[in-house]
């Protein structure tokens, strides 16, 4: 610990502490451009310049100079720096002068105006006038993508995003060129950027020369309103603002959640939100004659409740991938009153048995978890694809330390480097059998963590029996002799917002029901009469046989083409839902907007078919809903917080007879892109997919 | 026959041709009925424009040359839009008021001389008939604000039967000291009577005229006249009648197009009534100021017309210049001023003629 | 006292004091502007009908900045925005003033960077429905290419004040 006087007030730091930590603990305010706290340290704007005593006499770079780089005075008094004295501020307006030398003057039509860094601070620290009469720098603008707009006039070097790509994103695509006045940022060749990632230089550069490409010009950040919401695009359940203009999102931005996403959010959690506007079910459908009409919602509820009587118990219910807990807690409760225990959550062919404690579909050492672990090995997954944000957080933990990590299943280019072990089962069985220096490494690993995605729990080439075994090994694998006390390296990795929820609340097979797959196989028999899919539209729907099915979602997908009955619902942005994220954290989106026409929140449409059916369901608001879940599942009302699953049951899980011989692991995720109904819907997306799956074939 | 042809000869009669001995009726009904229509419609924008004058504004300047037929427009205007009749009023009578009224004015000036022997009916009670048929005035106004069925027409109407039956009175009393010293009712004996007789005569110079007209020796009736002919009328200081502040347009309110065309045709009419009796009475009629060339050019017509039309202007300058009354005080300066000053000026000239032996008695002395 | 009273109520004494006022006021000069006929000067400061301007080139002013949007005290301008088609520049794909809500305060002129939207030297445009007071980009546009003329002499006239 050091002792240092801020603007005169002594204040106690860790030596290591740059004085610009420092003055932030004294609560000084030091402006920055280039200087962000989750990337390396550049010193290159010189905004945050200070003056100090006990160091050099001239002003000094707040954010490059250490604590302990400051000269205790001759009679032992604490070093000092100040950042509010006219030397500071007169050098402060000297940095801000050169900066603006080159900066247009196009705030009118900037996208960053409003939320500018540059504008903010040229407030406090800026001239009223130019002293400057040469012709101003020209830059040409970059092409970077559908994602990223640039307008490299603006730039004033910080390379905030050049940091980025290379340290979080791992990717070595954006750099500074030239020197002095030819000083360019550039993608080198003038092609799109491949990161998951790339959209979170938007956020970063404080200037406008990077902004959002299909955001471009369409809004103002005075005009939106901001709501804090949870992110579903993957299970992770990053911390967003949707930003909305009237009845529309305008933009998804990232909240900072150092549990979860820190600061970062992936490219589909930052721009499917033009999937929210298009192919939307405004209205409810009937088929008649082989055709869907729109209709109302008393024709379309007084059909399904006609259907649903007839079918006895013969009627099943599998939920998407985007659907909360409460519609699927609501849709649970109506099936039980008809007799029927036919729900699922999971997708096809699943090895997470409902038998199994919660420990088996958690992602147990947790997201912030990640950066503890000395070894980690990946079992049937692709995180960059699945998570891109959990992937950069493993990048970020094998920066910082360089543990081993190694990979069982699909090759792929995760940011960082990894031992391949091997494609399938097989590999994995021999590797705990003891087989391979990994099995060594992770042997000797105090806290391994054994990540195991959907694609080696839950695929339909793999059977629901490899994946109960691949279960039982990786918790085998993940409870090592030498695993520190406490540590749960058992790392479930879903790939859907609503999985961990439903499993929460036994959205599973139970009271003699059947999986997913069967329902649907049943359905094709012809002995399911009607198929409820809430959402769901990852599954075959062209094996559902003459079933009646009744789709009740937002989108207009596999789903509700192959229904016979749509209920328009809303998306996560237009109700306010329970997610359960990979981790077993419990997290509430907010209501952004109104859903669209005569669109409904999803509960809301289960309770009105309850009513018709005449099995009315014991709740009516929201609140009665909820407090019905919470007394039913404590767990669930603890928002923000994890409810862990038990150490001992590893123990448990890792004790099952193994009885597959081999299996291919493949990733469920096979385009980013495309993952879930909305992101199918965002012509963004599809713009990117396209360029991704086009980017791999050249590649190839 | 003879008396079939006597009618027609009364009725139709055109001397010149040789159809009769005298101009027929008709003719001399129609225009008087012209003439005064288009009086009115002039005198209208001539109150507004003094009004306007006086307010340093411009008036009426759009329709015609200095707007001149902007009245004109307005008739227009108020012919081609729709009478509405209020859903509870009784309909009959509800378009018979603005008839009554509008008539009643105009039959007034069937006595009245425009020239010497002017009037369409040189009757003997020629001043009887006008008090008549200006008492009777009040009917079109209560008529048509009773037959409103609505509270502020009411009021207004009530408002309106008492101030002209209270100014009714004064009126009749300055008549009498008029009539007092003319001896006569007929109109055009007034009007000769304050040709023949008066102040210039006394004085030696009987060629002033002016002075010899009953404006001077009655001075306080002529104030009292004209101050009653204003409340009478429901002008300005004393349209309580209307009050547009407190009544909105008083009996009028729900009056629109031609029957609130007829409303305001007979109140103008009615206006210029009282002004030519004011001039009748008190101003010396078709008589001219001074009896000397080249005044004596001037036809009786003429000047006639130029006293009703300054009497008028007085009028429009009251409207101008003096602000409302409130209700309490017209009825005091009706019945507590008005009515004791006139009732003690009877007296005194009538002491006074007596006394004296002054007075014109049918041109004999 | 008493007498004198009387003596000036019953010769009228107020009455034709205020009846030769009255005759002077009527005789004076009128101030009236006879409006349709002959117009008062208009300040080049005058605020107006709202008009949008264009480049003497043809190309709108208008960068859709949304400043006059934020600034609008009445919320009459309603803008969204996007790039064009053709060239990707930063422009309005709709601009509507409600001019039923505008209070004519001025401020979206002083707001506007490049003299886009201005109000302008017009005052007549009364309308007999409230419908046509929505102005629209277009008719905006319009208005700009009509006035076009008194609207530069009258931001050249005051230029210099600003």
């Amino acid at each position: 610990m050091a002792n240092i006087k801020v603007d005169g007030q002594l204040v106690e730091v860790p030596d290591y502490y740059t004085l610009m930590q420092a003055a932030e603990a004294a609560g000084a305010e030091i402006p920055r451009f280039c200087y962000h706290d989750r990337l390396s340290v550049a010193g290159n704007c010189r905004m945050c310049l200070v003056e100090v005593k006990g160091g050099p006499p001239k002003p000094q770079a707040s954010c490059a100079m250490s604590v302990k780089d400051l000269r205790p005075g001759p009679n032992g008094e604490p070093p000092e720096m100040f950042t509010n004295t006219p030397m500071v501020k007169k050098a402060r307006e000297g940095v801000m002068e050169f900066l603006l030398i080159n900066h247009p003057l196009d705030c009118p039509i900037c996208d960053q105006g409003g939320e500018c860094d540059l504008q903010d601070q040229a407030m406090a620290y800026g001239v009223s006038g130019s002293r400057f009469f040469e012709n101003k720098r020209a830059v040409e603008d970059k092409y970077m993508g559908p994602l990223i707009k640039t307008s490299m006039n603006r730039c004033i070097h910080c390379t905030r995003c050049v940091r980025f790509t290379t340290e979080v994103a791992g990717i070595s695509e954006l750099g500074l060129l030239g020197r002095g006045e030819d000083a360019e940022i550039t993608p080198y060749l003038e092609r799109a950027l491949t990161s998951e990632l790339q959209g979170n230089v938007i956020d970063l550069c404080p200037v406008g020369a990077l902004t959002s490409k299909p955001y471009a010009f369409h809004a103002r950040p005075w005009e939106l309103s901001k709501t804090e919401s949870i992110d579903v695009m993957d299970a992770v359940g990053s911390a967003v603002r949707v930003d909305a203009r009237g009845r529309e999102v305008m933009r998804v931005l990232p909240r900072v959640n150092e549990a979860i996403n820190e600061e970062w959010i992936s490219d589909k959690t930052r721009f499917h939100w033009d999937g929210l506007k298009t192919q939307r079910l405004d209205r409810p459908y009937v088929r008649k004659n082989g055709r869907l009409q729109s209709t109302t919602w008393d024709e379309a509820f007084a059909t399904v409740a006609a259907r649903i009587k007839q079918a006895g118990n013969r009627v099943g219910a599998i939920a998407g991938d985007l659907s909360a807990v409460e519609e699927m807690y609501a849709l649970k409760g109506l099936l039980a009153s008809i007799g029927s225990g036919m729900t699922d959550v999971r997708p096809a062919m699943s090895g997470i048995d409902p038998s199994m404690p919660r420990s088996a579909y958690l992602f147990n050492p947790t997201i912030a978890g990640i950066e503890e672990a000395d070894a980690i090995l990946i079992i049937g997954a692709n995180p960059r694809r699945e998570a891109a944000v959990l992937n950069a957080r493993i990048r970020k933990t094998w920066r910082a330390k360089g543990i081993p990590v190694a990979v069982i299943g699909e090759q792929a280019d995760l940011t960082y480097p990894y031992e391949y072990l091997g494609a399938g089962f097989e590999t994995l069985a021999d590797l705990a059998a003891g087989n391979g220096a990994f099995a060594n490494t992770l042997a000797n690993a105090q806290r391994p963590l054994i990540i195991v995605g959907e694609g080696a729990v839950s695929h339909a080439s793999l059977g629901k029996q490899a994946g109960r075994d691949t279960i039982a090994l990786a918790a085998k694998l993940a409870s090592g002799a030498n695993v520190a006390e406490g540590w749960n390296g058992f790392a479930l990795l879903h790939n859907a917002a609503s999985r961990v929820g439903g499993l929460d609340i036994g959205f599973v097979p139970h009271n003699g029901g059947v999986c997913s797959a069967d329902q649907i196989a049943m359905a094709g028999r012809g002995e399911l009469d009607v198929l409820i899919l809430l959402g769901a539209d990852e599954y075959d729907t062209s094996a559902m046989g003459n079933a009646f099915v009744v789709y009740i979602g937002s989108h207009g997908d596999k789903g509700a083409n192959r229904a016979d009955v749509i209920l328009p619902g809303a998306t996560y942005t237009e109700k306010s839902g329970t997610y359960v994220n990979t981790e077993g954290r419990v997290q509430v989106t907010t209501r952004a907007v109104f859903p669209p026409g005569d669109a409904k929140e999803d509960w809301a449409i289960i309770r009105a078919l309850s009513g018709v059916i005449g099995q009315p369901l014991p709740y009516n608001s929201l609140s009665q809903l909820r407090s019905a879940i919470y007394a039913e599942f404590p767990h669930l009302a603890r928002i923000d917080q994890i409810t862990p699953g038990s150490v001992g049951d590893l123990a448990t899980l890792a004790g099952a007879a193994i009885k597959t011989q081999s299996a291919p692991y493949k990733s469920r995720v096979s385009d980013f892109y495309l993952s879930n109904p909305i992101a199918r819907a965002s012509a963004v997306m599809a713009e990117c997919a396209a360029m991704a799956s086009g980017m791999r074939q050249a590649a190839e | 026959m003879d008396f079939i042809n006597a009618a027609l000869d009364y009725l139709l009669g055109i001397p010149a041709i040789g159809l009769g001995t005298q101009i027929g009726f008709v003719y001399k009904a129609l225009a008087l009925l012209v003439g005064l229509l288009i009086f009115t419609a002039f005198i209208l924008l001539a109150d507004r424009k003094v009004w306007a004058a006086v307010q340093l504004r411009r008036g009426p300047n759009v329709v015609g040359p200095f707007g001149l037929l902007q009245s004109f427009a307005d008739l227009l205007k108020f012919v081609f839009k729709e009478a509405i009749i209020p859903a509870g009023a009784d309909k009959i009578l509800f378009l018979a008021a603005p008839l009554i009224t509008a008539t009643l004015a105009l039959a007034g000036w069937v006595v009245v001389p425009v020239f010497d022997g002017g009037a369409m009916a040189n009757i003997n009670i020629g001043i009887l008939y006008l008090l008549g048929v200006s008492s009777l005035g009040v009917y079109g106004v209560i008529i048509g604000g009773w037959a409103s069925n609505s509270k502020y027409p009411f009021l207004g109407a009530l408002r309106s039967a008492a101030q002209m039956v209270s100014y009714e009175v004064s009126i009749g009393l300055v008549i009498i000291t008029v009539l007092l010293c003319v001896g006569s009712l007929n109109l055009n004996d007034i009007i000769l009577a304050q040709r023949d007789m008066g102040l210039a005569h006394a004085i030696g110079v009987p060629w002033l005229t002016f002075l010899n007209w009953f404006w001077l020796p009655l001075f306080p009736m002529f104030v009292v006249f004209y101050i009653s002919a204003l409340a009478e009328t429901n002008r300005p200081p004393f349209d309580m009648v209307e009050g547009e502040s407190e009544l909105v347009a008083g009996f009028m309110t729900e009056y629109s197009a031609t029957p609130y065309l007829l409303f305001m045709l007979g109140e103008y009419i009615s206006i210029l009534l009282m002004c030519a009796m004011t001039t009748v009475l008190f101003l010396g009629g078709w008589t001219s100021p001074i009896d000397l060339p080249p005044f004596t050019w001037i036809p009786g017509l003429i000047w006639f017309f130029i006293k009703v039309t300054l009497v008028f202007f007085m009028f429009a300058m009251a409207k101008s210049i003096v602000p409302r009354y409130r209700y309490d005080q017209l009825m005091r300066i009706g019945w507590k001023l008005f009515l004791p000053l006139s009732l003690i000026m009877v007296i005194i000239v009538a002491f006074v003629l007596q006394l004296t032996g002054w007075g014109w008695h049918g041109g004999v002395a | 006292m008493r007498v004198g009273q009387v003596v000036n109520t019953l010769l009228l004494r107020e009455f034709v004091s205020a009846f030769f006022l009255a005759m002077r006021y009527f005789f004076s000069p009128k101030p009236t502007v006879n409006y349709p006929f002959e117009k008062g000067p208009v300040s080049p400061r005058f605020r107006g009908e709202h008009a949008l301007r264009r480049y003497p080139n043809g190309e709108e002013r208008c960068i859709a900045c949304k400043l006059c949007e934020a600034i609008c005290p009445a919320q009459a301008i309603t803008i969204e925005a996007g790039p064009r088609q053709n060239d990707g520049t930063r422009r309005t794909v709709r601009y509507d003033i409600d001019m039923v809500k505008c209070i004519y305060c001025g401020f979206c002129q002083e707001a506007c960077p490049v003299d886009a939207i201005v109000e302008g030297p017009n005052f007549e445009f009364a309308t007999e429905t409230r419908e046509e007071l929505y102005f629209n980009k277009e008719r905006l546009l319009a208005n700009g290419d009509r006035w076009e003329r008194e609207l530069a002499s009258n931001l050249a006239a005051d230029a210099p004040y600003r």
